[in-house]
């Protein structure tokens, strides 16, 4: 049970902060698919961080850097979405998958550039980065807690604050909902959603690290992060688009997928199914909840249609 | 006072590529008055209106501002010099409350934070000062569209706005909303606001307004008085010729039934109520009946039950005595039904097909054709030479131009090519007419008597009072989702129309005539 | 020349500025890790298959065939305006059901072919369903049916049938030329031309296939309908065309043609499924979206657009490994579909600037 609530809390953290950077982006009215890869990229560029001034630095210092540059590289990696989707109207499902397959690449690419330079050029390079994630993770008791969980619930806090109670927020919303109204009255549709995009890229590559590093002390970017983008992106819809319901949605979705670590070494082991089975749960149960929901979905009215000054 | 105009827009000309949308043009507004600007669809008021508004820029001429000269450059400018706009469509967000409509974009706040109390008292007080009675608190998605109109002119007082713009504010209300809306705004013009009414509608013109300037295709006309001048006299000013309100049609000659509608009840997609109840009436060869009302009262979803687009929740549709109630769109189409529908881009044309390829969208599957489910290449370009040849339908390439380059003119007549080509029994046309030129106007409505001369049955829907009185044999008016009134055009003023429209008068609708 | 030829060139000529800008990209990846070697390795990416005659031309060859297919399912699904992401779990499935038909029915290829393509359609059909009844959007319900498809596909080949599939020396599936030699894909000889193993007719199958697609999309009235559908669902349900039903049917052929593509590969001998590590899902499935939009959706353009991307992956491959990384070539491909999100906005400038032109000349 312990367990379990460890792997739940890991997972529904990583989704809680992913699906509510989703969230600014299609509140803003651009369509993020490309969180997947937006999480690879930043969670590549904090653990390269980690692989490379692990020991070298002090530990708070490292912590730190390490989730700003994960940050910072996923805001840099959004604005490649935002360019197509926003300036050049690009789009917005075809630029993102473009931005997943691009992150996977790049990961491959600079990761096994860099094994290979620091292995003395031995040709067979894998694609694996070894870090450690120990001053990430605090005890409580019984209950390991990661840094990102704090960040988590801060974060989860200023995202409702944000949207619903600052003018910022009314501006962002209006921008997905009525670009043309927003216009009408001065926002500058273009400049908000850029912001969207780029929110959305914060916490994706933040989620990204957060999905890396707590879990495990190795991580193959053979894989990406493994679906998990998409995941949040299922957990947004089922959140409705409100931060607080996207945070029970995390945990619910977070449920399914922990099942999978902990199968083996628990009760369910004798119930024999495979990890594979228990892999799966968090997509079937996303695809059931969708069949469901989509009759009154309340998604943000203008997301998916570039916003074009001309047209009225 | 040195120079009693507001807003003097001088010599605006305004290229688009390949025409003219304004051609020197000058408009020049008084402190205080209601200015109306009168001109034909696709007379360039709204892009006039853009111009000062800063959503375009003028290719040449000058806007000055009380006597100086100003630039414009987006919207924000011109909020910066107090002028406001009331869109035609309404630019309020839907999810959002009345309030945060109001203050969205000048947000009121106390550190970081919204603060929506101060707002709300100013808001309630313009409220109360000029009669725009609101609930600040409720959904716009939830409110009439007139309560929604009051919300936008709530934003522009709530800015300070010293110059109106109303674009055709008049088109979504019911009578006893547009003559609210009239008061209100004389009301605001006696507080000193400066008022541009943009319109085609003369009643409304003589009623509130102290001048009028009139556009033609793009060029100045003149500007008159409203005292000094008539209801003809504008309207001559505003088509460059005489109109004949009417329409060259000898008598009806109504043969047998050929639709029957009995207690047809459709569900409304938007709230839960009906959009249409249980309505009873049928349609007879050789007569164009009309359904008459305003914008939003069941015309829509009835029409769309009635084509097979929408189920209807209950009741009968009988045509030419076989039971189509349930039949498939396919099914309604063979039995000899066609359908021109209210949004022509929506529904009516495919905007990327080319305009053969438009002109069998009926028809592609039938024998003459496709063989063995192969389109006939030869066959559909025959066709639709033949048929643009018959109906005069212009384009660039011809067959092969995307319907998408074509005119709104040219894309309606070949919809209304296509439909009535198919030899209809009964011939569906929903505001066949809207957003066109007079000529075009002219022309489908030649078209549409000409059906009925033929001994075809024409169901038309139609918002506009002069189509209305002039087109049909028959009226059925619609309020709320029921039918009100059956009249005869010959036999009916305007005004009486309108009251029946407006839900303030009504009698029993025999089902059968 | 007329409007429809001009627009054919206009098409060509924007994915070519794709490509150049894709491949320059890749130049300067290859420069930023390793500045000494990087034009060799460009040269080696651009020769593709022929950096290594004929066996690169013959591998190159084999790539070529279920890209082509994907490109198909994706490009086929365009057409009707639904995004299909979810061909590399269609994929996914197909592989199953070659590999089933195979080895544990023991089919002759053409069946194990069908089976396949069966199995593809089924995964494509879900979504189409999914869309057509719930209005979830496609592109959710086949992202989620990829990871389920590719768990699935996991677990049966692994674990399922009493793990008959899996040949535990290998980690793989079992070889076909070995279990299920009658399943191969024949080679006309193709393979001893090549001095490959994997070469075989598959390419002309999908050739074929590509050609009736064409057929379907443009002559007939099955076509005409699911272009309707795909420019403006309303005016073709106000036709009269059922949309729901096209929808389900344009994501079933899609997933049949993803399907058809698995066969192709993996019944050619050409790889074998390790479903201990397989946790991404086959780029040859991804790799359908860059296909499919450098040739603009057009079936006939689609392949000459699959061989273009194996002709960069081959060439990928042969890249010198002590200096660089196979899925530079990736990156490339990456890059381009990037590029090809906007490249209607590249069209759409250069026709503005004909129409311009044109029109001038008319006001004269």
């Amino acid at each position: 049970m312990v367990l379990l609530i460890k792997y739940t809390l890991l997972y529904a953290v990583v989704l809680l902060l992913v699906a509510l950077g989703g969230m600014f982006s299609e509140r803003s009215g651009v369509i993020n698919i490309a969180l997947e890869g937006i999480m690879t990229i930043g969670g590549l560029a904090g653990v390269f961080v980690l692989a490379l001034l692990g020991g070298k630095l002090p530990t708070p210092v490292l912590v730190a850097l390490s989730i700003v540059t994960s940050i910072v590289t996923g805001m840099i990696y959004s604005l490649l979405l935002a360019f197509s989707a926003i300036t050049l109207k690009a789009d917005q499902t075809i630029g993102g998958t473009a931005l997943n397959m691009l992150a996977t690449a790049i990961a491959i690419v600079s990761v096994k550039a860099f094994n290979n330079s620091s292995a003395a050029g031995n040709g067979a390079a894998s694609a694996k980065l070894t870090y450690d994630n120990s001053p990430f993770i605090y005890k409580i008791g019984p209950v390991t807690i990661n840094i990102f969980f704090i960040l988590a619930i801060i974060i989860l806090v200023c995202s409702s604050i944000f949207l619903f109670r600052t003018k910022w927020g009314l501006r962002l919303r209006a921008c997905g909902e009525h670009p043309q109204a927003a216009d009408s009255v001065g926002i500058n549709v273009y400049r908000w959603r850029y912001a969207g995009v780029v929110i959305s890229g914060a916490l994706g590559g933040l989620g990204g690290l957060a999905y890396i590093v707590p879990s495990v002390s190795t991580w193959n970017f053979e894989v990406g992060v493994a679906g998990a983008g998409f995941l949040a992106l299922a957990v947004m819809i089922f959140g409705q688009w409100k931060p607080y319901r996207i945070a029970g949605a995390a945990v619910f979705f977070a449920v399914f997928k922990s099942l999978a670590n902990i199968a083996d070494s628990t009760a369910l082991a004798n119930l024999g199914w495979s990890k594979n089975i228990y892999s799966m749960m968090p997509f079937i149960a996303s695809m059931i909840i969708l069949a469901f929901t989509s009759k009154n979905s309340r998604a943000p009215k203008a997301e998916g249609i570039p916003y074009d000054k001309g047209a009225r | 006072m040195a120079n009693d105009y507001i807003i003097e827009m001088l010599n605006i000309t305004k290229e688009f590529p390949g025409i003219k949308a304004n051609d020197n043009v000058t408009l020049q507004l008084r402190r205080g008055e209601i200015h109306a600007l009168l001109g034909e669809n696709g007379a360039g008021k709204s892009t006039l209106m853009s111009i000062l508004f800063g959503l375009y820029q003028p290719t040449s001429g000058m806007i000055k501002m009380n006597g100086q000269e100003v630039h414009i450059n987006n919207p924000n400018d011109a909020n910066d010099l107090n002028i406001g706009m009331v869109h035609q469509h309404f630019k309020l967000v839907e999810c959002f409350s009345v309030l945060d409509n109001i203050v969205l974009g000048v947000e009121p706040t106390k550190g970081l934070f919204l603060e929506k109390k101060g707002a709300r008292e100013r808001v309630m007080a313009l409220s109360d000062k000029y009669g725009l009675k609101v609930d600040p608190d409720a959904l716009i998605s939830d409110i009439t569209v007139g309560m929604q109109q009051r919300t936008e002119i709530l934003k522009m007082l709530y800015r300070d706005n010293d110059v109106l713009i109303f674009d055709e504010p008049t088109a979504v209300l019911t009578p006893q909303e547009i003559e609210e809306l009239m008061k209100i705004m004389k009301n605001l013009a006696k507080e000193g606001k400066s008022i541009l009414f943009i319109t085609h509608k003369l009643n409304e013109i003589m009623e509130v307004a102290d001048r009028c300037t009139i556009l033609r295709k793009g060029k100045y006309i003149g500007t008159v008085d409203i005292k000094d001048t008539t209801k003809e006299e504008l309207s001559r000013m505003m088509v460059g010729r005489d109109v004949s309100f009417s329409v060259d049609k000898k008598p009806a000659q109504p043969g047998e039934t050929v639709l029957k509608v009995e207690h047809m009840t459709v569900p409304s997609k938007v709230h839960s109520n009906n959009a249409v109840k249980d309505i009873s009436f049928n349609v007879r060869r050789g007569e164009i009946v009309c359904i008459a009302g305003i914008d939003g009262n069941g015309q829509s979803e009835f029409v769309q039950a009635l084509t097979g687009l929408e189920k209807m929740s209950s009741g009968k549709l009988i045509f030419e005595g076989k039971d189509i109630t349930n039949a498939t769109i396919r099914e309604k189409s063979k039995a000899g039904m066609s359908h021109i529908p209210e949004d022509r881009h929506k529904h009516g044309l495919v905007l990327d097909y080319t305009l053969e390829q438009n002109m069998v969208l009926q028809r592609y599957w039938e024998p003459e054709f496709q063989k063995a489910g192969f389109i006939k290449n030869k066959a559909v370009r025959a066709y639709s030479d033949r048929l643009i040849e018959q109906y005069d339908v212009r384009s660039g390439q011809g067959s092969s131009t995307v319907v998408r380059s074509m005119s709104g003119g040219n894309q309606q007549k070949a919809i209304i090519a296509r439909e009535i080509d198919k030899d209809p029994e009964l011939l569906v046309a929903v505001q066949p007419t809207r957003g066109l030129d007079v000529g075009a106007i002219e022309y489908i409505h030649k078209q549409l008597v000409a059906q009925r001369d033929s001994g075809k049955a024409v169901l038309l829907v139609s918002l506009e009072l002069d189509e209305v009185m002039d087109v049909s044999d028959r009226i059925l008016v619609m309020y709320e989702g029921e039918l009100v009134g059956q009249l005869d055009p010959k036999q009916i003023t305007v005004e009486e129309l309108g009251l029946y429209m407006a839900g303030a008068k009504r009698d029993e609708v025999p089902a059968e005539v | 020349m007329n409007e429809k030829g001009k627009d054919v060139l206009l098409s060509i000529g924007a994915s070519l500025v794709c490509i150049v800008i894709g491949l320059v990209v890749g130049l300067l990846i290859l420069c930023c890790i390793n500045g000494e070697n990087a034009v060799d390795g460009f040269s080696r990416i651009l020769q593709g298959g022929f950096y290594l005659k004929p066996k690169g031309i013959g591998s190159e060859i084999t790539q070529a065939a279920p890209l082509i297919m994907t490109g198909l399912s994706v490009a086929f699904a365009f057409k009707t305006g639904l995004f299909n992401i979810g061909a590399a779990g269609q994929y996914t499935v197909g592989i199953f059901g070659a590999l089933y038909s195979a080895i544990i029915l023991g089919l002759p290829w053409y069946l194990c072919l069908l089976v396949a393509m069966i199995c593809g359609a089924v995964w494509g059909a879900v979504p189409g369903i999914f869309k057509a009844y719930f209005n979830v959007n496609e592109v959710i319900t086949s992202i989620m049916f990829n990871w389920i498809g590719l768990y699935l596909v996991n677990e049966l080949l692994y674990t399922g049938f009493g793990g008959a599939m899996y040949d535990q020396k290998t980690t793989r599936t079992y070889k076909l030329s070995a279990k299920a030699p009658q399943a191969l894909i024949p080679d006309a000889g193709l393979n001893s031309i090549f001095k490959t193993s994997s070469t075989t007719i598959a390419i002309f199958i999908a050739i074929i296939i590509a050609i009736i697609m064409y057929i379907i999309l443009n002559k007939t009235m099955f076509g005409y309908e699911l272009k309707a559908c795909g420019f403006n669902k309303d005016a073709a349900k106000y036709a009269g065309i059922n949309e729901k039903r096209n929808i389900i049917l344009s994501m079933t052929i899609a997933g049949a043609l993803a399907g058809i593509g698995a066969g192709l590969y993996f019944l050619s001998g050409a790889s074998e499924w390790n479903p201990q590590v397989a946790t991404a899902l086959p780029a040859i499935g991804f790799n359908g979206i860059p296909v499919a939009l450098l040739a603009m959706s057009n079936p006939i353009g689609v392949v000459f657009a699959a061989i273009f991307v194996a002709h960069i992956s081959v060439g990928g491959a042969y890249l010198p490994t002590k200096y660089f990384q196979p899925e530079i070539a990736d990156l490339i491909v990456a890059v381009i579909i990037y590029l090809c999100a906007f490249v209607m906005l590249f069209k759409g400038v250069v026709i503005n600037l004909l129409k311009k032109k044109h029109a001038d000349k008319e006001g004269k």
